[in-house]
């Protein structure tokens, strides 16, 4: 097994934070929603805590944003432009978690420190990270102060659409979560991917790389 | 001196022959100064003359309809009004001395008289007679009403005292028609300190004005007015209340300040282009016939037929302009006048964001209607969790309480099916174990037999299924 440095250091604070954070939007944001099924805390204190983390989330962003803006790295997010290739890779893939996987065959993607995501991960960080988050939290930062953007809120078509929009959102990175824990533990071993966005270094064959390494 | 332009003008106006005669009257007064009629509670001869008789108990005269109209005036209570500096012929200028005793004229009622003279008000109070002909009390006199407060009704024109007197609030004129919320307020947190500390508290005027008088639960008149004495409500409330502006805008004061009120959510047509309240049409009433027409079992509009009723308000090319704004107000004015103290009011932000919350179990739809009144129908409950409602009730959502109940069987749905990746796969995985096995070892004794490692026959094995 060789070690590939592939998640650098401002990424795994970034994706531990906000790791951390999602899970505590969650429970806050089921707690302020669901107040008549469960109470774990008040509703003021759920709501506080929520808009505190909100921000910190935010704040969170622009730190993956910066860094991925002023570093080379940024080519991980690369989308494959040629659209044959990019399917088959997909195909690829999915062949992989939905048969391979159960024949013990090995992950066709091999990462690099530049190439570091599936092509499947690859379009779907890119919707997550660049539309989904972004809208999650500008619909989360209206909802904060409706009294303060409600010329925004107006145009959007109310406080109703806007919630609406967040709570779709919600349900989206809910589901999103727990498949993400699930898929991150299909590496050689269970924890080899907990463990490399701990460290930094993923363990990969000796083969190396051919898709992609600089 | 304005006391005698003013006379000159009654004089002018309502006997447009007397022209010279009233002028040389004017003119004559003037001259004379102040002596003849002094402000300071001394009454000119004319006057006296009047009061002579008037200031007699038993002076009454029995009207065409049975009533017994009072013609008694108390000097004394005269002489201390704010009318002080008026004489009797501002206001009677039809009156003529010489005949007045001996002339029966018949007059139909009190409130016959009392329209017949509240003309005479204008001359002097045009800026507050303004204000009143633009009021919900003048238009209901326009309506026909029989019952909406004259000037008469609440000031009495030989006793009106200042405005800065403070009086007992007994007194209080509209008491007499809005009893039962006078009662109410006079026991709650402003009656109790009006009646102990004197002017600092509000009385009726304070908040709904004397003359200029609305509907109360149109508009956001009345908020303005809490908020015009409470200057630092919005700083005291986010010290603790998240969201304070859209609180303040979605909630009426005494939703929270009445704690023991039933509330209701009051949907409002609202001109989202002009930024005001939608009127019912003067002549083409459309709100009862639409509401009613879209409600035909009478158990409230559904999500559906708002939807519908909102298209007709939008029709002729007003796309999108009539809208609907909520508002979590209390049920009735008796229950607004309940206020409490300040250390009592609702805090508790479980009363209204939990799924069946009792103030959004009763909803309504309200126009303003043509006498300045509220119009209202019934609107289902169910409206206000429906995801039909997401566009026509898109200005009002309340957390928890007002939850969209489809999003919550999606979030359901995707939990479940997310939950099912992770269990499904792991079970096929599971049955696969024997094939995977098996495989593996095949895959071993052909890297052995190539002398090459397992995991590199893996890769080429992995790669090749994979072309």
């Amino acid at each position: 097994m060789e070690k590939l440095y592939i998640h650098p250091l401002p990424v795994r604070l970034w994706h531990w934070t906000n790791a951390l954070g999602f899970l505590l939007l969650i429970a806050t944001g089921l707690q302020i929603r669901y107040l008549d099924l469960f109470q774990l805390m008040p509703f003021r204190t759920a709501v506080v805590v929520h808009n505190w983390i909100g921000f910190i989330l935010i704040a969170n962003f622009f730190v993956w944003l910066g860094y991925y803006l002023s570093s080379d790295k940024i080519k991980v997010y690369h989308p494959e432009l040629s659209p044959k290739k990019y399917f088959e890779a997909s195909f690829r893939q999915i062949q992989f978690y939905g048969y391979g996987i159960f024949r013990g065959e090995p992950n066709p993607h091999h990462p690099s420190a530049y190439k570091k995501f599936n092509a499947l991960q690859s379009m779907l960080y890119q919707i997550i990270m660049m539309l989904l988050v972004p809208i999650m939290f500008f619909t989360g930062l209206l909802l904060w102060d409706v009294g303060r953007f409600s010329s925004i809120v107006e145009m959007l078509g109310g406080v109703r659409v806007v919630d609406t929009v967040h709570v779709l959102l919600f349900i989206v990175f809910c589901g999103f979560m727990i498949v993400h824990v699930y898929l991150a533990s299909l590496g050689h071993t269970a924890s080899a991917h907990f463990k490399a966005m701990i460290t930094g270094y993923e363990e990969v064959e000796d083969e190396p790389a051919q898709d992609g390494t600089h | 001196m304005k006391r005698f332009r003013a006379l000159g003008k009654t004089i002018f106006s309502s006997h447009p022959m007397n022209l010279l005669l009233g002028s040389l009257l004017a003119m004559v007064i003037s001259m004379t100064g102040l002596a003849a009629h002094a402000a300071g509670g001394e009454l000119s001869k004319e006057d006296q003359a009047c009061l002579s008789c008037h200031d007699k108990a038993d002076q009454v005269k029995k009207l065409e309809n049975g009533e017994v109209l009072s013609l008694s005036i108390s000097t004394k209570a005269y002489v201390e009004s704010m009318h002080n500096g008026t004489s009797c012929e501002d206001c009677h200028s039809n009156i003529e001395a010489k005949t007045h005793s001996k002339e029966k004229k018949s007059i139909a009622s009190k409130r016959d008289f009392s329209l017949s003279m509240r003309e005479t008000c204008r001359d002097c109070h045009k800026k507050k007679f303004t204000q009143y002909d633009d009021s919900v009390h003048a238009a209901l006199i326009k309506a026909g009403s029989k019952k909406a407060p004259l000037c008469s009704d609440c000031h009495n024109p030989h006793t009106v005292l200042s405005a800065k007197i403070i009086s007992p609030i007994a007194d209080t004129p509209c008491a007499k028609c809005h009893e039962d919320i006078f009662k109410a307020y006079a026991k709650d947190v402003h009656g109790l300190e009006r009646v102990a500390k004197g002017k600092s508290a509000p009385l009726c005027a304070n908040c709904h004005q004397a003359h200029d008088v609305k509907a109360a639960s149109l508009g956001s008149g009345v908020k303005d007015a809490c908020i015009s004495c409470h200057k630092n409500a919005s700083e005291l409330h986010k010290d603790w209340l998240p969201n304070t502006d859209r609180h303040f805008e979605a909630i009426s004061c005494p939703a929270c300040h009445a704690p023991d009120a039933q509330r209701r959510v009051n949907l409002r047509l609202y001109d989202g282009v002009e930024k005001h309240q939608v009127s019912e049409k003067t002549g083409v009433p459309q709100f009862d016939r639409l509401t009613v027409a879209a409600d035909a079992k009478n158990m409230g509009l559904d999500e559906m037929a708002l939807l519908s009723l909102l298209k007709e308000f939008n029709r002729d090319g007003a796309g999108g302009k009539t809208v609907l704004r909520g508002r979590l107000e209390v049920r009735s004015g008796v229950e607004a006048h309940q206020l409490s103290e300040k250390s009592k009011a609702l805090k508790d932000c479980n009363v209204c964001h939990q799924a069946g919350a009792t103030p959004f179990q009763s909803v309504t739809l309200t126009i303003a209607g043509p006498d300045g009144r509220p119009l209202r129908h019934g609107v289902q409950a169910g409206v206000l969790t429906s995801i039909a409602s997401v566009d026509s009730v898109r200005g009002f959502y309340a957390i928890g309480s007002t939850r969209i109940k489809l999003l919550d069987i999606l979030l359901v749905l995707v939990v479940v099916g997310a939950l099912g990746v992770p269990i499904g796969h792991m079970t096929v995985k599971r049955l696969f174990k024997g094939v995977r096995e098996k495989l593996e070892a095949e895959r071993l004794a052909a890297a052995q037999g190539a002398g090459k490692t397992a995991p590199m026959a893996q890769r080429r094995h992995g790669d090749e299924a994979s072309k």
